[in-house]
């Protein structure tokens, strides 16, 4: 049942993703980049996401992120869970917040690299949508350091 | 029936007018005195039908505003964050027993409707209700959840057995946001009514409700003679229309000018409005009771209030009881007077028979049972001033005051209503204590608040030594000067500099003397007035050193403090006067809360916040206050601090926590202002934040330091936080070491006066203390169990 769900988490945000924008790689484009919760995430959390996917599909951002906020309130230290929520505000075009909550993901991400990879493609897509040109290079370097950590 | 008595009054007065003419000239026969024939009758009865319409006018203007009034008028609705259910949640069966009592569910030998639910131990068997979410609706369901020690172990469905993973109760009320009057609402349309409830109160209150225009006439005059019989008034013969005129206006007064008043106000109400809506006003007007300063009014808060569910789930035997009521709430009291009660239900049902609104068998069924009306009963509105204040003023940015007590929003806080009465609790019951021991007359005030330190979201917050009071709001309001609670800044600026400063660096606790501008001489000293010579950094900060924390102030600078303040969430520049570094600045518990709050987030400061969303009448989202992070101070840096803000609270000032809270870790600090005027305590576990003041509102002396103040209050409340302990994140940059808090060298944790604490990589001193002086076997116990209780992941 969690490996069907992981599955399905595969592709959670897929169905938002933007267009590729020229020296800046977009997280979770490629579904084998998409991060996927955490092995001992509780079943509380995995049933939240799971309707956060649906409604991500049904384009009810909102709805999403009432449903990941409540994720974060049960696991407040799952890395993974902030990494969801800094995308769905990436996807809502509110980049500020994807910066921070993108951080705080990767404090929390111990040695996940993949992970942190992911949150400084969130920080370099934002920082180019909000015009910091050089600040997005930078990110998207840091990305392709830790990609390379694996 | 109306368009025949005009026409009779045309006959009469076509009558009259002969009849009048006769007179006139019988006049000249009859003479009578000239002061009588000079009045001009014409211009009288002109001038005093004016003046009636003028009066009319006023009555109709009045009455149509109380009506308006009541029918628009819905305040919004103020509800605590919803309880989320999953296994290991952290949470003890005596507190979910108290979040269900506050949701008034009710006690069931077998919980079969929604709202009951029955304990065994650390089982509960419940029928959650069903409520309206912002993302998903919940559906009433029946579980049983189990408990152990202080987690759920367990959350199954009654009905075929699987475990449930996650299960939102509905929140509790915390209160709603009302124009001046004290009065709770709890309005209903005529739709949510059950169709029975205006069929009931037309047969027992008003036969002829749907037929008068407002008064009834006959009634009236029935009333009239039979008070004339009995001396004294005993029949109202009020209309249900009369009834609501009567409630507008609160008044108990019986007089022949009030019932005229009335009557009037009662025909307009009907000229103007349809029945359908005088019928609505008055379900949700009429006077059913009282609980303690707050009257109940209206058929929907009363259903929740004797009965603790919604109007619509209230059977026959409920809504008979409550119809009995509107004679007299006191009269008929539930426990002061059951058999009148029982007598007045049955009678009704007797009605409700002869009339033909029940069958027979209703009849004999509902007569046969008893009248179960809760006993602890209470209605959940003003219970908690300073937290809703909060919640206002936070509302106040997108909502005018008119329209959060006028369009029904309903506005999901982050109250912990379960911690909110404890932080209430602690407070009324150290106060006293405190007063008591320091004889202060009452005059101690307090404020505390608590938030999560991931969300900062506000999770009890106490304005006042009595809660209950809403006047002054010292948790928002009381600005003061914060003590040493600023020296983690100090020392944080100084950490961050890791080339220059670590925990061992060494620094000098010696009396200092600095001009100010305005050419006065500083000299600031210690608290127990002895300056100690070169001290470790970790020293000055555990032991709260005045004098050391000046000199390292001010080698570090005012502009590089200043920043460091305000990246913690710092609400204004500092101004660059050296008492500053010692606290003078001036701040309220909440702002403090934030400074704090950016510490114990690990330097992720998020917004200080009351409110999770906002919906409209119907349900429909208006607005979130989302979840906000902001990296604004490097987390390894602020991993530095918190390790020695956790030695505060082993060895230093606030070592009475180690304690007070013994099986987990907590880092905060004390602060203390000239002559005791101000007791401070700030600090932080695993998972909340809190911040406590102490201090007379005429800012006198009280006596108390922060640690014999404060302190003793935050941990009375930290201790039913069921909070987390806290942990120190390791990093890759950063490394946890124990060293000798006197000469700042390495040590062991077997030694007597070491302390484990963080520092910057390649940082730490590479040179071991020469003695370790042996602890003694107590020391050593405590340090094997330190050893288990480590603080570092």
């Amino acid at each position: 049942m969690k490996q069907l769900l992981y599955i399905l988490v595969l592709f959670i945000f897929a169905g938002c993703a933007t267009t590729q924008r020229a020296g800046v790689e977009l997280p979770g484009e490629d579904p084998s980049k998409t991060v996927l919760p955490e092995k001992n995430t509780s079943p509380a959390v995995i049933s939240l996401i799971e309707k956060a996917r649906v409604a991500t599909q049904q384009g009810d951002y909102q709805r999403a992120e009432v449903l990941l906020e409540r994720t974060v309130h049960i696991e407040p230290k799952n890395a993974t869970l902030w990494h969801y929520l800094a995308k769905l505000r990436l996807h809502q075009s509110r980049y500020q917040d994807a910066v921070g909550l993108a951080q705080k993901s990767s404090y929390l991400a111990g040695s996940n690299n993949k992970l942190i990879a992911d949150n400084w493609r969130i920080i370099a897509h934002s920082k180019q949508q909000m015009g910091d040109q050089a600040g997005a290079v930078q990110a998207q370097d840091k990305a392709r350091q830790f990609s390379g950590q694996r | 029936m109306a368009r025949r008595a005009t026409k009779k009054s045309k006959k009469k007065r076509s009558r009259r007018v002969p009849r009048r003419t006769s007179k006139k000239k019988s006049s000249r026969k009859l003479p009578v005195p000239g002061f009588f024939r000079k009045i001009p009758w014409l211009k009288v009865f002109a001038a005093v039908t004016v003046v009636f319409l003028i009066y009319v006018t006023y009555l109709d203007f009045v009455v149509r505003g109380s009506f308006e009034d009541s029918r628009w008028q819905l305040p919004a609705k103020v509800y605590a964050r919803p309880l989320e259910l999953y296994q290991n949640l952290r949470l003890n069966a005596d507190d979910f027993e108290r979040e269900l009592n506050l949701l008034n569910y009710r006690y069931a030998y077998q919980p079969k409707e929604s709202g009951t639910f029955q304990r065994d131990g650390n089982g509960f068997d419940i029928v959650t209700r069903a409520f309206t979410f912002w993302d998903i609706n919940e559906l009433s369901q029946h579980i049983h959840v189990s408990f152990s020690g202080d987690h759920v172990s367990r959350i199954k469905n009654v009905r075929d057995g699987k475990e449930i993973a996650l299960l939102r109760l509905d929140p509790v009320l915390v209160g709603g946001i009302y124009p001046l009057k004290k009065e709770d609402r709890k309005l209903i349309t005529l739709k949510d009514a059950p169709e029975l409830l205006p069929e009931i109160l037309v047969a027992v209150e008003d036969r002829k409700f749907y037929k008068h225009f407002g008064i009834d006439p006959m009634a009236i005059a029935r009333a009239f003679i039979a008070n004339i019989r009995a001396g004294k008034s005993v029949q109202g013969g009020s209309t249900i229309t009369q009834q609501l005129v009567k409630n507008f206006f609160l008044t108990n007064e019986r007089s022949l000018w009030r019932k005229f008043n009335e009557i009037i106000m009662a025909v307009l109400l009907d000229f103007h409005y349809e029945k359908d809506e005088i019928m609505q006003a008055y379900i949700n007007e009429i006077y059913l009771g009282q609980d303690r300063s707050h009257a109940v009014h209206g058929f929907g808060l009363a259903s929740q209030f004797y009965f603790a569910k919604p109007i619509h789930q209230l059977n026959l035997n409920q809504l008979t009881t409550l119809v009995a009521l509107i004679r007299g709430p006191s009269y008929y009291h539930p426990e002061n007077h059951p058999k009148r009660l029982l007598s007045r239900r049955n009678r009704i049902l007797e009605i409700l028979l002869e009339q033909k609104v029940i069958s027979p068998e209703l009849y004999a069924a509902t007569k046969s049972l008893n009248i179960n009306i809760i006993k602890k009963r209470h209605v959940a509105v003003g219970q908690h001033p300073a937290f809703l204040d909060l919640v206002k003023r936070q509302l106040r940015e997108y909502y005018p005051e008119e329209k959060l007590q006028s369009e029904g929003l309903k506005i999901f806080t982050t109250m912990n209503p379960v911690l909110q009465l404890d932080a209430e609790q602690s407070t009324r019951k150290r106060l006293a204590s405190l007063d008591r021991q320091k004889k202060l007359n009452n005059k101690l005030q307090a404020a505390a608040v608590v938030v999560n330190s991931t969300s900062a979201e506000v999770l009890a917050l106490v304005g006042d030594r009595n809660p209950r009071f809403s006047g002054f709001n010292r948790a928002l309001d009381a600005s003061r000067p914060i003590g040493s609670l600023i020296k983690p800044v100090v020392y944080l600026s100084a950490l961050q500099q890791h080339e220059k400063h670590s925990w061992s660096s060494i620094v000098l606790d010696k009396s200092i003397s600095i001009k100010t501008k305005d050419e006065n001489i500083w000299t600031p000293r210690n608290y127990d007035n002895t300056s100690h010579g070169e001290v470790t950094l970790i020293t000055a900060m555990t032991k709260s050193y005045n004098q050391a924390t000046v000199r390292l102030g001010l080698e570090i600078g005012f502009p590089k403090i200043n920043q460091v303040y305000k990246k913690l969430g710092g609400p204004e520049d500092l101004p660059p006067y050296p008492s500053i570094l010692l606290g003078a600045q001036n701040l309220s518990p909440i702002e403090v809360t934030q400074l704090y709050q950016t510490l114990a987030a690990n330097g992720f400061r998020s917004p200080i916040r009351a409110i999770r969303e906002v919906l409209d009448v119907d349900g429909q989202p208006l607005r979130r206050y989302p979840i906000k992070v902001q990296q604004s101070i490097n987390s390894d840096d602020i991993n530095l601090i918190t390790s020695g803000l956790v030695q505060v609270t082993k060895t230093g000032t606030a070592s009475a926590l180690s304690k007070r809270l013994p099986n987990i870790h907590v880092a905060g600090k004390t602060g203390t202002t000239n002559d005791t005027r101000d007791s401070w305590f700030a600090g932080f576990s695993g998972s909340h934040v809190g911040v406590v003041w102490l201090g007379t509102d005429d800012n006198q002396p009280t006596q108390l330091t922060g640690s014999t103040g404060a302190l003793q209050l935050w941990a009375d409340i930290f201790r039913h936080a069921n909070t987390e302990s806290l942990k120190i994140e390791k990093s890759d940059n950063i490394e946890s070491q124990w060293i000798d808090s006197k000469t700042g060298l390495l040590s062991k944790s077997s030694c007597s006066g070491s302390m484990q604490l963080t520092f910057v990589k390649g940082t730490a001193p590479t040179e071991s203390a020469n003695d370790c002086p042996r602890s003694g076997v107590r020391e050593q116990i405590n340090n094997t169990v330190e050893w288990f209780k480590q603080i570092f992941r």
